[in-house]
């Protein structure tokens, strides 16, 4: 158990170093582990290509109605991109319990500030699937975007939310049985409004404006989940 | 108390039978289908109710670490979901008289089913869980942090798209559009089904308390 602490655990900094070091440090950390092994990545990116490719040989060799087109595809983005989630970032919370290090992990560092560093990780591996799914997606279904600023704006806030929801969830389903399962049926009730209000202001995006209603939706769900995932984290996460 | 629960019985029967003879139906609604609206509005503040009577426990549970605060949460969230299906049901009910179809995808009609989504979620994790102390700690968690997304699901969400639901009740005005007899028996019927939902939330609190002491003496 120790060898096994002391080999994953990457040394945190000591007094003096603010909370938010001590955040960047487990972020860090799950960085280094991923490069090492890069299972939350590769399956990930693995996950986004098949689902994407599926799609585009599902609907594009048929061609979408141009009525029809900016909802339908930006409705499957973000259910790609839903799936994509389910399937990598509980990786941050269950890798711990499987390799044994959430012991230490706990004694280290507070619960919240544990949640904080590794909501940056999957927030950033995130942006990373985002930044290669939606140019593919939007080249294999000939999908033009009216505006790409607009578009950014929601992948960076909606991507914020659906990091930090299912951070929280994959803290708390680390020690239970059936987790990807469990993941998937508690996520998607608490992860929906944020998703009909991304497809929203992505079909709005790729009409050329930036839908103002559900993008403060987008914020005001941010907030909500950040400040509920920091007040509940102890009770997520603690033994 | 006890007198309580037996006064609650002729009190339902009062409210259905009001219900069902007193108000004249709402104009602008086919034939008695408004008369729905003195069952399925309560069902629905009662499943909402309920789910808000979890989180508060799930929030006593966390700070007392009292495993009958978590019995308590868990028996609300049962009972709320009885009570939200049934929402559900008089909803679709009153869809297919009205407008032709069980299932519109009207956003009230579909932010409620997610409701239901969420909460039966609840008990997944509940049953995903063998720990009894984890298992309460997690759920009351979940419970908290459903309890803060909530209203983006019941209130939000509903108002970004345009909804056929009959805004008698929750509508920009701020009023309830009902006549006096309507409000009488509508008022009633919420006090009734509150009342309904405390009773059972009282015998499946105090089942889970037993359950409890006969696995300790089993131990």
């Amino acid at each position: 158990m120790a060898a096994s602490v002391s080999s994953s655990v990457s040394p945190l900094p000591s007094s003096g170093w603010g909370p938010l070091r001590r955040a960047w440090a487990v972020c860090a950390k799950d960085a280094a582990q991923e490069l090492r092994r890069r299972i939350a990545a590769a399956s990930l990116f693995f996950f986004a290509a098949t689902a994407v490719t599926l799609v585009s040989f599902a609907v594009g060799p048929f061609g979408l109605p141009a009525e029809a087109r900016d909802r339908v595809c930006s409705a499957l983005l973000w259910i790609i991109l839903f799936f994509c989630a389910a399937t990598g970032l509980p990786r941050a919370f269950v890798r711990e319990e499987e390799t044994g290090t959430a012991y230490a992990l706990r004694k280290v560092v507070s619960s919240s500030l544990t949640l904080a560093g590794k909501t940056l990780f999957n927030y950033v591996l995130f942006l990373a699937i985002t930044a290669v799914t939606v140019p593919a997606f939007a080249i294999l279904l000939e999908w033009r975007m009216g505006s790409a600023g607009a578009l950014v704006v929601v992948m960076v806030l909606g991507g914020y939310g659906l990091s930090v929801v299912s951070t929280f969830l994959a803290a708390l389903v680390a020690k239970a049985s059936q987790k990807n399962v469990l993941f998937v049926v508690i996520s998607f009730p608490l992860l929906l409004p944020l998703l009909l209000s991304a497809i929203t202001a992505t079909i709005a995006a790729a009409g050329g404006e930036m839908a103002s209603t559900p993008i403060r939706v987008i914020v005001a769900y941010d907030g909500a989940a950040t400040c509920a995932a920091y007040l509940l984290a102890s009770a997520a996460w603690e033994d | 108390m006890k007198i309580l629960k037996f006064l609650l019985l002729p009190y339902m029967a009062a409210v259905i039978a009001g219900a069902f003879l007193w108000p004249a139906p709402a104009q602008g609604f086919i034939g008695e289908s408004s008369r729905i609206v003195f069952f399925h509005v309560p069902c629905a503040w009662t499943g909402a109710l309920a789910f808000l009577v979890a989180a508060g426990y799930s929030i006593a549970y966390l700070a007392t670490r009292n495993p009958r605060h978590d019995d308590v949460a868990a028996a609300a969230v049962r009972i709320g979901l009885l009570f939200a299906v049934l929402a559900l049901v008089t909803g679709s009910l009153f869809a297919k008289v009205m407008w032709g179809s069980y299932w519109n995808w009207d956003p009230r009609e579909s932010s409620f089913l997610l409701l239901i989504f969420l909460y039966a979620a609840y008990l997944f994790l509940r049953a995903a869980v063998e720990d009894p102390e984890r298992r309460a700690k997690m759920s009351a968690a979940y419970a908290l942090f459903s309890a803060v997304l909530m209203p983006f699901l019941f209130f939000v969400a509903p108002r970004i798209t345009s909804s056929l639901h009959p805004q008698t009740v929750i509508n920009s005005q701020g009023k309830i559009l009902m006549d006096a007899p309507t409000k009488a028996v509508f008022f009633g019927a919420l006090i009734g089904f509150t009342a309904v939902f405390f009773w059972m939330l009282s015998l499946e609190s105090r089942s889970a308390r037993l359950e409890r002491a006969a696995a300790a003496a089993r131990r």
